[in-house]
């Protein structure tokens, strides 16, 4: 009761408290498509609830900046880890949201999005995708794969790894998973070899300390970059032969990589005394004749630290993301000879692409 | 040099549960809170960063030499009798070289009880929303007319599962109502204190204090995710003594020691933790401060004040953790301090200077320790009042002075960087502040304006790395800025009266930084508009009051560009308090109109909630 002497004074305030708050209208969302162009998957910052997609149209050379958001009026959610195309639908992990989103490939809506979780029902965080036999091959930070039917959209069995398994990829019916140990006692150092007609565990290969990325060539070989532990124990870059099973050094310093057309693109940089980054190259690799085509093949400048990098296998185009970690990133577009051909803008850390071509 | 003070009823007037609540009602303070009672809350001074806030307890500066910073929520306004600003220093001369060695200092003071020959104080219970309960007591004793002793005791029990609104898109056109998980509390401090007073101006106090709290940590509101397990235990100890003798009006000291003991062990159950014990990642940190201090000041002559402050201390920090990226360091730093200071007063000009310098050596177990570093910082400042029949004064002041790289900053493992030099400010200040009373329509009116212009150098920045970031000195922040105060108090009769405090900051605190794509952007979470108020009405038992925080659009990013903008807030409060003899009952409406909003971006704070509380005093 005695608080209704102070109300009329109080509301004055809030009225103007109303003035301070900014309406912003809806832009109007364009009928667009994805048709022909590359769709990029920014991975926003971790906690920062941004993770979102970009698209860049070949056709009208124009850029969309968050595709997710204008077709699904909702955001990504937090930290877009990965995002593979197969069949007509894109695949998109969403690691801390633990989301796997599917979305239609051409129109950009969400067809379902699947929450990650374990039997505890608690996150299990996904990392990687790869596709293959009408399967999307889920790798979980928890320590698991799981596959998704890409016709039900329904989740099927689930096997364990290593601690941390990071990147995958497909060779010979077999899944390669890579196993950092990146929350472990002590880093992981191997690769798991899954059989996808059984999904079952074959071994686990030992490879350099943390490994990462994984990629392989048309032979079978895999070609696996590790970080090591950043101080005593370095990164290297390692090939497992497809017959064998050997694992053998590859004297290439490498941050990150991927595989086109039995060429590995391969990015490198480094930091000097003041933390500024330097010495960023992109190298070209033959994986079949195991021999350095180029060790430095871009000459353009890179505005910011390279983040991801792909290779349009329609034009062997070079896209190389680049991204400072806290403001948007851009998309390098680079000939097969490194010649620079066009640049967008892209959404903070720029970590995935995928082309769609008409 | 600009102090503000909050204290008594204007204190207990404001909806406070701790200091940082006190805080952001000072003009020129930007408070950064992570929501709900356990969120942690710092103040920062003028757009300075909150590591350049000294925090001083009854006499003796706080300590965090791992983060730099002391979390204000941890801190209850139960017992506290003042809280005081002091932008530069305090004025007095008589300190320990600790107050004069940060670029502004928050000051809190508890009660301390006139004498009585009986059991004095007072039993409280706080009950809020989100399942919080609050029991308090403070008993004080009077062993003889000189000696008096007491106990405090504060718990704190809270579920802090507040509900709040989620955006999906920025529009706002898509929400999600959830909430707020892995957000209980359970604390408790504890404390007793000791006073002798040897004569009027002749004391010995003393000190002990622990600290417990037991609390989830919510981390950021994560869209499609209501996940939260991370859980913090701290414990801290700390005991204090201070002596202090004026009875000579030559020459007076004092002298002070301190001992501090904090833990706290961080642990968190996550799927991905899958190779450790439980799933869980555990950090330990613990960390010890020995401190001790000496003042004098003398008077030479009649105009004249010179004081003389040497404190010296000891830290160290130990750390350990289960997991692979973590490097146990043990990193200790001694600091020394001396002080010297002048003061003269002549009819209505008071200047006064000072010269700090600072040493510190570091030492590491696990790699290398920061060089030695010394130090030399001056402080000016002048006072004047221009009209004899009017109290109104010019002040100015300059003050240079720096923080020292944290323990984080230097020995974390892969991001530390022990080459770091001291972050440095440099404030300029121009002010005037006006006191009168009257008998019409205003009993009593304040007011102060003050100009600032500050400049942050050798910024201890972030710099963004894969798979670690670093720290690097890279970067210049220039504030300039205006802070205006007014205090009001309309005195009705002898049994009732109204009071008024109304504060506004406008500043700029902008990236200078030679080269930056950011150059001249707003520095993150620095509002341009800021501002609170409070208007009590007090009548017979009866107090009524209405008070609130408002800030201007923030950016969360270091580009000013729309997609880093986090809206503006205004946060409005209600109370209402019956006093009768011994007992007194208060209830109380926070966010009053239910506001939606984030001081720390997805950190949302609470909606509209309660609390009631009933005391009694001994």
């Amino acid at each position: 009761m005695k608080i209704r002497k102070t109300l009329p004074l109080s509301l004055l305030v809030c009225i103007t408290a109303f003035s301070f708050t900014s309406c912003k209208s809806d832009d109007p969302v364009d009928s667009y498509n994805l048709t022909n162009g590359v769709v990029v998957l920014n991975e926003g910052k971790y906690n920062g609830n941004n993770a979102s997609i970009s698209y860049y149209d070949f056709d009208t050379q124009k850029t969309y900046s968050d595709v997710f958001t204008d077709k699904n009026n909702r955001g990504l959610g937090d930290t877009g880890q990965d995002m593979i195309k197969y069949g007509s639908k894109l695949y998109i992990a969403v690691y801390n949201s633990s989301l796997i989103e599917v979305v239609d490939a051409k129109t950009g809506v969400s067809k379902k999005s699947i929450s990650m979780v374990n039997d505890a029902n608690a996150p299990s965080y996904p990392r990687s995708l790869t596709a293959a036999n009408g399967k999307v091959y889920i790798v979980l930070y928890d320590g698991h794969v799981t596959q998704l039917d890409t016709t039900s959209l329904s989740l099927g069995s689930k096997i364990t790894v290593g601690a941390n398994p990071d990147c995958s990829v497909i060779s010979n019916n077999k899944l390669y998973v890579a196993n950092t140990g990146g929350m472990a006692a002590v880093n992981d150092s191997t690769v798991s070899v899954i059989n996808l007609s059984t999904f079952t565990e074959e071994k686990r290969i030992t490879v350099n300390l943390n490994p990462s990325t994984i990629q392989a060539d048309s032979e079978g070989d895999i070609y696996v970059a590790s970080n090591g532990n950043y101080g005593t124990i370095a990164g290297k870059f390692q090939r497992i032969d497809a017959q064998t099973g050997a694992v053998s050094d590859i004297a290439v310093s490498v941050r990150n990589f991927c595989i086109m057309n039995d060429k590995a693109y391969i990015y490198n940089f480094s930091y000097d005394a003041n933390y500024n980054v330097s010495n960023k190259t992109i190298a070209v690799y033959d994986v079949k004749n195991e021999k350095l085509l180029n060790s430095s093949l871009v000459s353009t400048t890179l505005d910011n630290t390279p983040y991801c990098i792909a290779v349009d296998p329609s034009t062997n185009y070079i896209y190389v993301g680049t991204s400072d970690y806290s403001t948007l990133g851009k998309m390098y577009c680079f000939d097969s000879t490194g010649a620079f051909k066009y640049s967008f803008t892209t959404g903070i850390n720029p970590s995935k692409v995928v082309f769609i071509n008409k | 040099m600009p102090v503000q003070t909050i204290s008594g009823k204007e204190l207990t007037g404001l909806n406070a549960s701790n200091i940082s609540d006190v805080a952001q009602h000072f003009a020129g303070v930007t408070v950064k809170d992570y929501g709900g009672i356990g969120g942690l809350k710092t103040v920062s001074i003028r757009g300075l960063g909150a590591l350049h806030t000294g925090i001083c307890y009854d006499g003796l500066m706080m300590t965090d030499v791992q983060s730099g910073q002391i979390d204000l929520s941890r801190f209850s306004i139960e017992n506290i009798a003042s809280v005081v600003l002091f932008n530069g220093q305090p004025t007095d001369l008589l300190q320990p070289a600790r107050m004069f060695a940060s670029s502004g200092v928050l000051s809190f003071n508890s009660l301390q009880p006139a004498y009585s020959k009986a059991l004095t104080g007072e039993v409280k219970m706080k009950v809020a929303s989100f399942d919080t309960y609050n029991p308090s007591l403070f008993l004080n004793k009077y062993l003889s007319s000189k000696w008096s002793l007491n106990i405090l005791a504060n718990a704190i029990q809270s579920a802090g599962n507040y509900p709040y609104i989620e955006q999906l898109n920025s529009s706002g056109t898509n929400i999600e109502k959830k909430n707020r998980v892995n957000s209980d509390v359970k604390s408790l401090n504890s404390e007793v204190n000791s006073l002798y007073h040897f004569t009027d101006f002749e004391s010995l106090s003393f000190k002990v204090n622990q600290y417990y709290s037991e609390r989830g940590l919510p981390g950021a509101d994560i869209q499609y995710s209501t996940y939260s397990t991370e859980r913090a235990l701290e414990k801290s100890y700390m005991s204090q003594f201070l002596y202090q003798n004026k009875n000579s009006c030559y020459l007076q000291y004092q002298f002070g020691a301190k001992y501090n003991n904090s833990t706290a062990r961080y642990s968190e159950r996550k799927s991905t933790y899958s190779t450790l014990t439980d799933n869980t990642r555990i950090d330990h940190y613990e960390q010890n401060e020995y401190y001790l201090t000496s003042a004098f000041q003398g008077f030479p002559t009649n105009y004249l004040t010179l004081s003389a402050s040497l404190d010296g201390w000891y830290n160290n920090l130990f750390s350990s953790s289960n997991i692979n990226y973590y490097e146990a360091a043990k990193p200790t730093r001694q600091t020394i301090l001396g002080s010297l200071a002048a003061k003269y007063i002549h009819e209505r000009l008071t200047v006064s200077a000072n010269l700090l310098y600072t040493f510190t050596h570091e030492t590491n177990t696990v790699s290398d320790a920061a060089a030695d570093r010394k130090r030399l910082t001056p402080t000016v400042s002048l006072s004047y009042q221009p009209l004899e029949d009017k109290n109104l004064r010019i002040r100015a002041f300059y003050k240079n002075i720096f923080r020292l790289p944290t323990f984080t900053d230097l020995y974390y493992n892969d991001f530390g960087y022990t080459k770091l030099s001291p972050e440095i400010t440099n404030q300029y200040n121009l002010g005037a502040t006006f006191t009168e009373h009257y008998s019409g329509l205003i009993s009593e009116l304040e007011c102060s304006l003050d100009a600032y212009y500050n400049r942050v150098s050798n910024k201890i920045s972030i710099m963004y790395g894969v798979p670690y970031s670093s720290v690097r000195n890279i970067g210049r922040v220039d504030i300039k800025g205006t802070d205006v105060s007014v205090k009001a108090l309309k005195k009705i009769n002898s049994k009732s009266d109204l009071s008024l405090n109304l504060s506004y900051t406008f500043q700029l605190a902008q990236d200078y930084t030679t080269g930056s794509a950011t150059y001249r952007d707003i520095i993150p979470y620095t509002p341009v508009h800021s501002g609170s108020g409070a208007l009590i009405y007090r009548f017979k038992r009866f107090e009524y009051g209405y008070n609130y925080v408002f800030s201007g659009k923030r950016y969360i990013g270091q580009n000013s560009n729309a997609s880093n903008v986090l809206n503006p807030y205004i946060d409005q409060n209600v109370f209402t308090r019956y006093t009768f003899r011994k007992f007194s009952c208060t209830a109380e409406i926070n966010n009053l109109f239910n506001a939606n909003y984030d001081v720390v971006k997805y950190y949302p704070m609470p909606g509209r909630n309660y609390r009631l509380s009933v005391s009694y005093k001994l």
